[in-house]
């Protein structure tokens, strides 16, 4: 018998073959992957990711000509009726409470002090970066300043570095409670604590007790105006208090008011129209928001208790009064409908753009490392969105979230208003907004005016969040920035 | 090839006994921070536990399985390409598992058990590439005539 030739496409030669592609092919693609993530050391934010006109003009997306950010500043002339110096520097500090910090100071303080004015002010604040060998700027969180003020290393300025020095001059246009803080490597100096207290009073003044209360937590330790545990704030019965309460962490503050009914006067900023009286409903403040509470000592003597969590809390009323329980309330008020609607003064369906920011999850590489990474409309940082507006433009955005977690957006340089959530339309007091906590499955839209030339971050607050990637831009047409991200000054923003 | 299989499949199945231990460990970090009257927010750095429960399973285990499936085109255990598949898909159902569970808690308890899953069938995989290797011997049982 004559035995058949061995065919070379069968048996083991052809297994090895198949075996050698199937592992080049495995090793190609994910290699491919890995390599397209990876993101230059030193870059524009005018050239990361696409541009998204929104439906309207997409023209002058110029790297020449047009107006530099550069340009787009405070006033040049004018003697400030607030002038501060801030110096920053990285060193361990007591709380006022007495724990010991390994972080930020701002003055030898954290937080640093309050930054005061009266609405019409021109405020002056000079940034000294005295020992910060990452360097630092300052951002002035909801203010909506002129571009060049915002503070954001590697957009709008370049990051202070040791010995070095930036003014920043701007005009308190509209009165309410903010904060400061850096926006150079914020995620990190942030939470070691280089930010303060801005609250800028109206021009009538608020008249009463008035309690400046940013919320942060250092190292597992939740502090009001830099206290841990109960503080008591003196009030005559029946004495109201203004608690301008801003949330400086990167997680979602509840704040519970037990003893008396209180109202939400203002949300980020802005005031609320016609709030009404609320028991035993707390107020869910995003990372980076501030909510203003109307706070009444009881008539009969007794106190009222303001609890942050994690057993910071505020005790309002005579000093001996007993002091209420420590409570933590589920019910919680909805802004969508709190207060009684008013005036929008923009007209979100004659809208000049319409944009879509769709937050996800998905699995991939973050320049080269593989994980679980957020997406901005589908695509990984650096391929995220930038919307493009001309000044003047009426923009509506809807806000959708589908990533398994919360996330507070927060968009420099505006005030939003919230149009709808799910579908459903607000009927409450104006929701004008700076910091939107969007939760997972929720879609929100909302609409702004673009009256603020100049390149503006649009990024969760939750900050590291912003590290891996969770960021968009908002550019105005004819605006470039001349600074990098990385570059010599080393621009980290996040 | 075999030896390099039988390792990988093995590795696999040890890296899944450290993540329990990690995840138990950095639990009671967690317990302990808390009663040390300090607050875990999500402005807490995450404990070592964690963290490295998140880098074996979201890094390492994934790069072994796929180092073991391309292993398998060549090391000629019996079913060792199925097998391989079977623990790579396993693999992304636990990291998957491990991502949707934080909106809903609830799933973690699938987490839990298809650890137990992904080891046995990882551990099976390295018990095959073994007698694969060495196998038993066999009685001669020939029609010699």
């Amino acid at each position: 018998m004559i035995e058949p030739r061995r065919r070379w496409w069968r048996g083991p030669r052809l297994r090895l073959a198949v075996g050698i592609v199937a592992s080049a092919a495995i090793v190609a693609t994910v290699g491919w992957f890995w390599y397209g993530s990876l993101v230059p050391s030193t870059y524009s934010v005018m050239d990361m990711g696409y541009v998204d006109a929104g439906g309207g003009p997409a023209g002058g997306h110029d790297h020449a000509g047009g107006t530099s950010v550069a340009e787009l500043t405070g006033p040049v002339d004018g003697t400030p009726d607030v002038a501060v110096t801030l110096t920053a520097r990285q060193e361990e500090f007591a709380l006022a409470s007495g724990e010991q910090v390994d972080g930020y100071t701002l003055n030898h303080t954290s937080p640093g002090p309050p930054i005061r004015a009266t609405e019409g002010d021109l405020v002056e604040v000079t940034l000294v970066n005295e020992s910060i060998s990452d360097g630092a700027t300052l951002h002035w969180h909801g203010l909506d300043v002129p571009n060049a003020e915002d503070g954001v290393a590697g957009v709008t300025q370049d990051a202070v570095p040791v010995g070095g020095r930036h003014v920043y001059r701007f005009r308190a246009d509209d009165p309410g409670s903010y904060w400061y803080h850096s926006h150079q490597a914020s995620h990190e100096q942030v939470k070691g604590g280089l930010f303060g207290a801005l609250v800028i009073a109206p021009r009538a003044g608020t008249g009463g007790i008035e309690v400046v209360a940013p919320v942060h937590t250092y190292d597992g330790r939740r502090t009001v105006a830099g206290y841990t545990g109960v503080q008591r704030v003196a009030a005559a019965a029946g004495e109201q208090a203004l608690v301008r309460v801003a949330n400086t962490d990167n997680g979602t503050l509840r704040l519970s008011v037990t003893g008396a009914p209180y109202r939400v006067v203002a949300l980020d900023a802005r005031d609320l129209h016609q709030p009404t009286d609320l028991t035993d409903r707390a107020v869910r403040l995003a990372a980076g928001g501030r909510a203003d509470l109307a706070v009444t000592a009881p008539a009969d003597g007794s106190a009222v208790r303001v609890d942050f969590g994690a057993g910071a809390a505020l005790v309002i009323g005579p000093s001996e009064a007993p002091e209420p329980p420590a409570a933590e309330l589920d019910a919680t008020v909805d802004f969508l409908s709190y207060g009684s609607p008013a005036e929008l003064g923009l007209d979100p369906g004659a809208a000049d753009r319409r944009f879509e920011l769709r937050i996800g999850r998905r699995p991939g590489f973050l320049d080269g490392r593989p994980g679980l990474w957020w997406t901005m409309n589908g695509r990984l940082f650096p391929d995220v969105p930038m919307y493009l507006v001309r000044e003047g433009d009426v923009a509506v955005m809807t806000i959708s979230n589908s990533s398994g977690e919360g996330h507070p957006m927060h968009l420099h340089g505006h005030h939003v208003v919230v149009l709808s959530r799910n579908g459903e339309p607000a009927t409450g007091g104006p929701w004008w907004t700076d910091s939107l906590d969007v939760e997972d499955g929720e879609t929100y839209q909302v609409a702004f005016v673009a009256d603020n030339p100049g390149v503006w971050m649009d990024h969760c607050h939750n900050l590291p969040h912003a590290v891996e990637g969770m960021i968009v831009h908002l550019a105005y047409e004819g605006v470039t920035t001349p600074y990098l991200v990385g570059g010599d000054a080393d621009n980290q923003p996040e | 090839m075999k030896a390099t299989y039988q390792w990988l499949a093995r590795l696999i199945a040890i890296g899944v006994v450290l993540q329990a231990a990690f995840i138990a460990f950095g639990m009671f970090e967690i317990s302990n921070m808390v009663g040390d009257g300090k607050a875990f927010t999500e402005d807490s750095d995450p404990t070592a536990g964690i963290a490295l429960h998140g880098l074996f399973g979201g890094m390492i285990i994934p790069l072994l399985v796929l180092l073991m499936l391309i292993v398998s085109f060549f090391a000629k255990v019996p079913g060792g390409v199925q097998l391989a598949l079977a623990t790579l898909g396993l693999v992304v159902l636990q990291v998957v598992l491990g991502f949707v569970s934080a909106p809903a808690p609830v799933l973690g308890l699938l987490h839990g058990i298809n650890a137990f899953v992904l080891a046995g069938v990882a551990g099976f995989a390295g018990g095959r590439a073994g007698q694969a290797t060495s196998p038993a011997p066999r009685a001669e049982t020939t029609a010699a005539a």
